[in-house]
């Protein structure tokens, strides 16, 4: 017991490691729980694997003769014509009868109505998405036939190509031409995949409205222009036009608008004549005859126009088909799953459904490429039906068996199936085989199972099935069992990927959150080791009784918020209005002491400027990422055009900077400091005329007039990372020059810290952009007030009694403030809130490691570096006592203190966030808001947890603290 | 101006009745403001929160001089007419100082946010600081006492307390539901924050006439 007690007592730094560690071990579980991860595998399928499969074997192969003439499955289709509408409802297409009551937006499209009413050989499809329901990933998820996941390990920053197997490049490869116009998002996901494209760009700008309400009536116009001429060449395969108005309108104006009717309007008579042009070149020796048409949505959306998530709206979009094959092709009537309305004109609509995943697999089929090697779909019947009809239809009229054509085509679909469950299983085996996170073994052991017993003896090919040949016909029964194991197959296979790949793994995630849970007591009895009845002192003193529940009140309220989207989404404002807050009651403070008025007003209208500056960020958060440079956010509200506000902007971040560099300059003439801090400061001041060049050199006003052009834009930068890194190695290693511990006074503190917040600081702020510098200067004011404010009662009081020896209000706001210099620096919690820009300041090429380092230094810079080393500031100018001994431990003391109410305040937010995540998870908004939040809160935990170990070792050492600790306790 | 009279005696203490009266006076002056907006001009808080605040507060505005100032400090150095013009010359001061913190916290700014700023911290002043203009002048002394301490002593410095605090804690709980995805009209700035001010102003006005009423319960058994 005894030695449990000096453990805990010598050891407070040993308790940080260890806090750090839980956090470390607990997130990782919980991640591991919530964030579905899936491995991309590098493999493509390819045309010659085909002979591995069973489906092939021995003379069962009914293809054997032309095995040259086709890859996998034998092609259905000649041509395909795939036209994705953006966001399309899935009752923008279905008869408006199916539906309870009849909307605004509804039987707009009617031209694929009539189609799908009168027509046997088109097909209206309702087709559900796997969520998360993004363009992007859904694209991704329909040319790769996978789920598409939170992460896909192996995505690469920055771009977003897709390097796993695709229908693309399946296409690509096997001498499909492919022709795409529309969204640009195809040519960023398949950069060289496409024999032509039309890209436009896929703007999404919710804000500046009269811009948009022309610009939703041309986003469409560039792909129209192109789309009809190029339904008259011949120099392509697969046309792809993708239309974004009515994802665009519904951003804008939400689906019930009169510009979404209009838009949906649009798309009928463009649809109209796409479709009369196919038709009237679909006789035979026509351009189109064998063309298939694909009308397809993406994603759903929601009323309001939004899309993301996983509800109902979102994940049913639809798909309509036409075949131009005469005579139409007819389904049989068994696989056909669908429910028919009689629709206005009394005619009889009907409706499959159709599963997204299943969409690369039944394209490939009918095109006859290789299907994508990751792709985990089922052909699926009623859409091959569609286009692959019966080949022999001509030939097999003699037949009298009337189930000829169906038998027929079931053999047919049969073996593509064959292929099909083959390609599924190949992918689970190697994917099991290859991946970190792979599949149970008993769920293995039962796909296998399947497999074996759809595979059994049986082939798809006649000659097997003869012997249960009936009089005069081939009794379908066999082959119907046979495509129904293939189907059980199939579908347990998407069930497993699904559950192990899109849900949550309930039980990791409770124990990585029991795990982080921990750290909350292990925080509050590191803080009170110091004495046992500490509870009592606490009551004693009610000033920092009423303090701490403040502080207390402050933490709990933040952490609050965090369990709506709303308040997420105004993190920013929410953490200014708590400052705020804070701040008045230490107006009221002073007020009560009549001191410090002046800091208290000077705090309060710092963080009104916060306030205007978090809402400029937070209004270009809402415009999207069209300003993600290095600009300043500080700066981007001035119209550019005017020619002082031009040179204002370049010359107040320069300004800022002079007088930073001469504050430093003015503290190191003050203090009588020794050498090797010294030469850090002199560094971090060299690195601010540097920095001050380099900004002028590259701006046009300044570098004409100075003739600064010569210097290289890279060099300074990298020079800059130089000298800090240079400046960070010194002070690591200063203990070794300075044995002396005369200098552990307060005033050795300051320098200690000023040192290190010197040599970090110019990174960030090159790295910041031209902001940097004001926000410096801001942190610095903010920073100074608080200390000022913090310390109002200590004059009173020398020696403070009660277990807290130091102002915890002090601590939460300058960690509140801390949470308002992310969003002031134009941050947000998403993943289009990180400033790319500022990883390529000093470098053109891309190094993942080195380029996500300095992401990483500018994202956290202001809000969790600077902050965690520079807190010994709340307590170095408090007094100046004497360099006894005492006052040294006390200042240990007081340092260990605040930096465990640090951590403690950001891992309850943290926790906080993950309460909300664990709540929210099946939330609308949980891939597009919740789950970035929770990554860069948990990145924000990790980072401050191992800064605050760093700072613990500089600024209070791992020596010294066990032994004046012990001495403390029986200093009072 | 019959209790005025029975105000005027140097000690100012004011009995739980009188405490009662200000009070039950205030909170029908916001009534009936709120009143007149809907029948009058068929207007609410939320169809027109400008106009209806502008209205509140012309109403309150000469109950709350006008009694306040009968309770003014040292009433024989100073005259009823000082104590009123003193309240109506913190009226714009206060609104200012409660402008200007709404802002510090997160108020919106704009041309169209404009006047509904202005009526509301105008509102906000007869909450906070008219009565302690009215009552204690330029004393800073009391002032520190009444907003800095919170250490109400006599009867009149509840009455003058315990409400402001209670409208500015309200109006802070009102700002919260307004960055919620509701979308009701009334989560528009300042509308919850108006409701939020009301509602502490008068729940603490409650409050105020318990504590009146305890502290002369206290304070009777003693004088005897």
């Amino acid at each position: 017991m005894m030695e449990v007690g000096d453990w805990w007592r010598r050891g407070k730094w040993r308790i940080m490691v260890m806090l750090t560690m839980l956090h470390i071990v607990g997130i990782l579980i919980f991640t591991r729980g919530f964030l579905l991860t899936r491995t991309e595998l590098p493999y493509y399928s390819n045309c010659s694997d085909v002979s591995e499969s069973p489906c092939f074997t021995g003379q069962s192969n009914p293809y054997q003769n032309q095995s040259n003439s086709h890859c996998w499955t034998r092609p259905a289709v000649d041509r395909l014509v795939i036209i994705v509408l953006d966001a399309l409802r899935f009752d923008f297409v279905a008869p408006s009868t199916f539906f309870k009551e009849s909307k605004p937006w509804m039987d707009k499209l009617r031209v694929l109505q009539k189609l799908a009413s009168t027509k046997t050989s088109a097909h209206i499809f309702k087709a559900i998405a796997d969520p998360p329901t993004t363009s992007l990933q859904r694209l991704k998820g329909l040319t790769t036939g996978g789920l598409p996941t939170f992460i896909d390990v192996g995505n690469s920053f920055g771009a977003p190509a897709i390097l796993e197997d695709n229908l693309i490049h399946q296409l690509a490869s096997n001498g499909k031409r492919v022709v795409m116009m529309g969204d640009d998002t195809w040519v960023q996901l398949f950069p060289h995949h496409f024999k032509k494209s039309y890209p436009y760009p896929s703007f999404n700008v919710k804000d500046l409205h009269t811009i948009l309400m022309v610009f939703l009536f041309h986003v469409d116009n560039g792909c129209i222009e192109h789309l009809l001429p190029s339904l008259y060449e011949e120099d392509w395969d697969v046309l792809i036009a993708h239309f974004l108005g009515v994802d665009h309108a519904g951003h804008i104006l939400g689906v019930d608008s009169v510009p979404m009717i209009e838009k949906l309007e649009q798309y009928n008579e463009i649809l109209d004549k796409v479709i009369e042009v196919l038709d009237n070149q679909s006789g035979p020796g026509g351009l189109h005859e064998n063309t298939f048409l694909l009308v397809m949505g993406d994603h759903g959306q929601t009323i309001n126009g939004d899309h993301g998530g996983g509800s109902a709206e979102e994940v049913e979009t639809s798909v309509f088909a036409m075949s131009f094959k005469k005579p139409p092709s007819t389904m049989p009537s068994e696989f056909d799953s669908s429910s028919c309305e009689i629709d206005l004109d009394q005619k009889k609509t009907c409706i499959s459904s159709f599963q997204q995943l299943d969409f690369a697999a039944t394209v490939s089929a009918l095109l006859g490429v290789p299907f994508p090697f990751g792709s985990i779909g089922r052909v699926s019947p009623e859409l091959y039906a569609l286009g692959a009809g019966t080949w022999n239809l001509e030939n097999n009229i003699e037949g009298n068996c009337p189930n000829q054509k169906e038998e027929e085509w079931m053999q047919n679909y049969c073996n593509v199936l064959c292929i099909n469950s083959w390609q599924v299983k190949r992918y689970i085996d190697v994917y099991s085989a290859s991946s970190v996170i792979g599949f149970s073994s008993e769920d293995l052991l039962h796909i296998s199972d399947m497999y074996a017993q759809a595979e059994e003896n049986w082939s798809c090919s006649s000659e097997n099935l003869l012997s249960f040949k009936d009089e005069s016909c081939y009794s379908s029964l066999p082959l119907k069992r046979k495509i129904d194991a293939y189907f059980k197959f199939l579908l347990n296979v998407a069930e497993l990927a699904r559950s192990k790949w899109t849900e949550f793994d309930l039980k990791m995630m409770g124990i990585g959150f029991a795990i982080i849970l921990i750290s909350l007591p292990i925080y509050f009895l590191a803080m009170m080791t110091k004495s046992v009845n500490g509870f009592s002192l606490l009551f004693g003193d009610s000033e920092i009784f009423v303090k701490l529940v403040f502080a207390l009140f402050m933490v709990v309220i933040r952490a609050c918020s965090f369990l709506s989207n709303s308040y997420i989404l105004e993190e920013g404002k929410v953490a200014s209005f708590l400052l705020a807050t804070t701040a008045m009651f230490k107006l009221r403070n002073s007020v009560k002491r009549e001191k410090m008025l002046m800091e208290a007003i000077i705090f309060l209208l710092l963080i009104t400027i916060l306030r205007f500056t978090i809402e400029v960020g937070l209004s270009k958060q809402a415009a999207t990422s069209l300003f993600m440079s290095t600009h300043s956010s500080w700066l981007v509200e001035i119209d550019p055009g005017h020619p002082v506000w031009t040179y204002m902007a370049e010359i107040i971040p320069i300004l800022a900077l002079i007088f930073l560099a001469y504050l430093l300059y003015i503290i190191m003439a003050r203090s009588s400091c020794r050498s090797i801090w010294k030469y850090v400061v002199l560094g971090t001041i060299l690195c601010y005329i540097l920095i001050a060049v380099h900004w002028a050199s590259e701006s046009d006003v300044l570098s004409s007039m100075l003739m600064l052009q010569g210097i290289g834009r890279n060099c300074i930068p990298r020079i800059i990372y130089a000298i800090g890194l240079g400046q960070l190695l010194l002070l690591a290693f200063s203990p070794l020059f300075h044995k002396d511990r005369d200098l552990e006074s307060k005033m050795h503190l300051l320098i200690k810290t000023l040192a290190m917040l010197s040599s970090c600081s110019s990174t960030i702020i090159v790295l910041s952009g031209k902001q940097g510098p004001l926000v410096a200067l801001v942190t610095i004011t903010g920073g100074y007030c608080i200390m000022r404010l913090g310390n109002i009662e200590r004059g009173s009081t020398d020696k403070v009694a009660g277990i807290l020896t130091f102002d915890p209000l002090s601590v939460t706001q300058w960690s509140l403030l801390a949470t308002c210099l992310f969003f002031v620096t134009g941050h947000w919690c998403a993943f289009d809130g990180l400033r790319y820009g500022a990883a390529f300041i000093g470098y053109d090429e891309f190094v993942l490691v080195r380029q996500a380092i300095l992401l990483t230094i500018d994202t956290f810079g202001f809000s969790h570096i600077i902050p965690v080393f520079g807190l010994p500031f709340l307590v170095a100018r408090q007094k100046l006592l004497g360099r006894t001994d005492q006052d040294r431990r006390l200042l240990h003391l007081q340092l260990s203190q605040m930096y465990l109410m640090y951590g403690l305040i950001t891992a309850a937010s943290v926790i906080a966030t993950i309460i909300c995540v664990i709540i929210q998870r099946r939330h609308l908004m949980v891939w597009g808001l919740f789950a970035p939040k929770f990554v860069f809160d948990v990145v924000g935990l990790i980072l401050t947890d191992i800064l605050i170990c760093l700072a613990w070792f500089y600024y209070i050492g791992r020596r010294e603290d066990g032994t004046q600790l012990t001495t403390l306790d029986h200093w009072d | 101006m019959v209790k005025a009279s029975t105000t005027e005696n140097p000690s100012q203490s004011v009995s739980p009745m009188q405490t009662f009266f200000i009070h039950l006076i205030c909170g029908v002056g916001l009534a009936v403001g709120l009143w007149v907006a809907h029948n009058f001009y068929s207007i609410s808080l939320i169809s027109d929160p400008s106009r209806s605040l502008r209205l509140i507060w012309v109403t309150m505005c000469p109950l709350v001089i006008l009694f306040y100032s009968c309770f003014r400090k040292n009433p024989e150095k100073c005259s009823y007419l000082k104590a009123v013009i003193r309240g109506v010359l913190a009226l714009p001061i206060g609104a200012l100082v409660n402008a200007l913190g709404a802002i510090a916290l997160g108020a919106p700014v704009g041309i169209q946010y404009f006047p509904k700023t202005v009526n509301w911290s105008l509102l906000m002043s007869l909450f906070t600081f008219v009565p302690a203009a009215s009552v204690f002048g330029s004393s800073w002394e009391d002032w520190r006492r009444i907003f800095a301490h919170t250490k109400p002593n006599a009867s009149v410095d509840y009455m003058i307390c315990l409400p402001a605090h209670g409208a500015v804690i309200g109006a802070w709980f009102g700002a919260w539901p307004m960055p919620l995805d509701w979308e009701r009209p009334w989560q528009e700035w300042p509308i919850c924050v108006s409701y939020g001010a009301m509602a502490g102003y008068l729940i603490t006005m409650v409050l105020s006439f318990v504590l009146v009423l305890a502290r002369g319960g206290q304070q009777h058994p003693k004088a005897d």
